[in-house]
């Protein structure tokens, strides 16, 4: 029943970002001709313009706010609505309602990144268009990777700041900070956006904006890791934390 | 029987006392009811409510103390594994009575009696019937007074051995004070140990059998009602002349006044020997009534004063 009740806090953010998603990807598709014709670059490919669109554009940066918001949450926030009382005092432990929630909220980070991978595929032949559905899986899980570090960040954050904005906003900032110092030479390997959007594949075709060769796995090995210490970390702390 | 105790348990957050040091507190069970009682926003920093407050945190294990060790049901409360296992027998009310404002009544009951495998399904109905709940409401959609009852029956079905609530009656009209108190007074009289903390003197006064007093973040006594009201005393003295202001420093004599010809003691025991005494010392007139609680209540955090 942990789950319901993570499931339950969540639930109004993680449906309104799955319309948002979903309805962005289908109105790209389907209004694809005018929305093609509007960039001021040469004329683009269908796979070109969904991955300057979605899968490197707008939707990405939305989906990444959108994590982020599905990353807050927790006992802290409970402590200001007043029901963290009623929550320490069920017979569990703290550890237990940390881990249902990234649990939770992984899962529905998950689930917006494999919408586009649904609508994509299945709307692109209404426009007599078509997007390979293992490019889309590929993308999806791309998205997976980065959403998980993105909500890790928002999830820490939401354990360590108190008040209802600052955990976003912090995480904002950890992520910009991070953005920026992943542009250096040394780790640009390891930008999560470049990831997010494919161009960190050693063989991401510019022409066809397709995937041709194979994930980078070490710098996603890397940031799962990452992603899963911060959620460890976001435990420790709630475990010792005065409620 | 298991005990509860607290020995020289203490919180201190950012140099504030937040919690006096309770020291060698302890009460066993069975007991019917324990309340806490003390001074509101007197003695800077430390709050009665806060101190109150803190202190029931640091027992339930929701924050950790600074010093000092307790158990509660015989269970270390600074042991995650144990304080965990002791929640299950000890169920929590707290003071603003805040629950989970998205779930319904029903799926809040359903979310709580999960947790619980000795659940009592028919005690659950029978006070959703008798607090008249309504089971499709959100909890967002309830009054104060409702989310009370709410409180109660999902504490109450689980049939705790200890059941804690901090200021119960905050905020309460006094239909649902009565109401509350009434489902107080049942629980403890099917065993469940019912322990509070409350400002309210007439409430504790009606529903507990044993009084903590919390004065300066410090307790400062530790009463049963019953064996209080045996034998605390407001003796009232009546003198034709000036009367003698230092001839009643008898043993069991709590506090003194003398106001013009007229001396009220407070006797802790031993009324019988002060009543003599004030008439070997010429009482014209000699009233020995019950003292209440709120009376050696005002008495003993004064007398610390």
């Amino acid at each position: 029943m942990l789950c319901y009740k993570a499931w339950r806090e969540s639930q109004t953010r993680f449906v309104l970002s799955a319309f948002t998603i979903a309805g962005l990807c289908a109105l790209f598709v389907l209004f694809q001709g005018d929305a093609r014709a509007g960039f001021d670059s040469e004329p683009l490919t269908y796979t070109g313009y969904i991955w300057r669109i979605i899968y490197k554009g707008y939707l990405r940066e939305l989906y990444v706010f959108l994590v982020l918001l599905l990353g807050v949450g927790g006992l802290l926030r409970e402590r200001d609505y007043g029901t963290v009382g009623f929550t320490l005092a069920l017979p569990v432990s703290r550890w237990r309602l940390v881990s249902v929630r990234a649990l939770i909220g992984l899962s529905e980070v998950a689930i917006l990144a494999i919408l586009p991978a649904l609508v994509i595929p299945v709307l692109s032949p209404f426009v007599h268009e078509s997007y390979p559905r293992t490019q889309a899986i590929q993308f999806s899980l791309l998205w997976t990777v980065g959403g998980t570090l993105v909500f890790a960040m928002a999830f820490l954050a939401s354990v360590v700041f108190r008040g209802e904005y600052s955990a976003p906003v912090v995480a904002l900032v950890v992520l910009l900070a991070y953005s920026a110092i992943a542009d250096l030479p040394a780790l640009d390997r390891f930008d999560v956006h470049d990831i997010m959007s494919g161009a960190a594949t050693s063989d991401f075709r510019l022409d066809t904006s397709l995937i041709t060769g194979p994930l980078p796995w070490m710098a996603i090995a890397v940031i799962l890791l990452v992603s899963c210490c911060m959620v460890v970390l976001a435990g420790r702390i709630t475990q010792t934390q005065d409620l | 029987m298991s005990t509860n105790t607290a020995r020289s348990l203490r919180k201190v957050s950012h140099g504030d006392l937040l919690s006096p040091p309770l020291y060698s507190t302890a009460w066993r069970d069975p007991l019917s009811a324990c309340g806490l009682v003390g001074q509101f926003c007197r003695a800077k920093p430390v709050h009665f409510w806060q101190a109150a407050k803190t202190t029931i945190k640091m027992l339930l294990g929701m924050t950790h103390p600074t010093a000092g060790t307790g158990t509660v049901l015989g269970r270390s409360i600074t042991d995650s594994a144990e304080n965990r296992e002791m929640r299950r027998h000890v169920a929590y009310v707290g003071e603003d009575k805040q629950l989970y404002a998205y779930m319904t009544v029903e799926q809040l009951v359903r979310f709580t009696m999960s947790f619980y495998p000795d659940w009592q399904s028919d005690v659950a109905q029978r006070l959703l019937k008798q607090y008249q709940l309504p089971q499709n409401r959100k909890v967002r959609a309830l009054s104060k007074g409702m989310r009370t009852k709410l409180a109660l029956l999902l504490a109450l079905a689980r049939r705790p051995a200890l059941l804690i609530l901090d200021e119960p009656t905050e905020g309460l009209d006094p239909v649902s004070i009565e109401e509350l108190l009434h489902a107080l007074v049942a629980a403890a009289g099917e065993g469940t140990t019912v322990f509070f903390s409350s400002h309210q003197i007439s409430d504790v006064e009606r529903i507990a059998d044993r009084v903590c007093i919390i004065d300066h973040g410090r307790l400062v006594a530790d009463l049963s009602l019953d064996q209080m009201r045996q034998d605390y005393r407001r003796i009232t003295l009546g003198f034709a002349t000036q009367p003698p202001t230092n001839e009643f420093k008898i043993h069991g004599v709590h506090q003194v006044k003398i106001v013009g010809r007229q001396v009220t003691v407070l006797a802790r025991e031993n009324s019988d020997v002060i009543v003599e005494c004030a008439r070997s010392l010429g009482a014209v007139s000699v009233d020995v009534d019950p003292s209440g609680l709120r009376e050696v209540f005002l008495e003993t955090v004064k007398e610390e004063a």
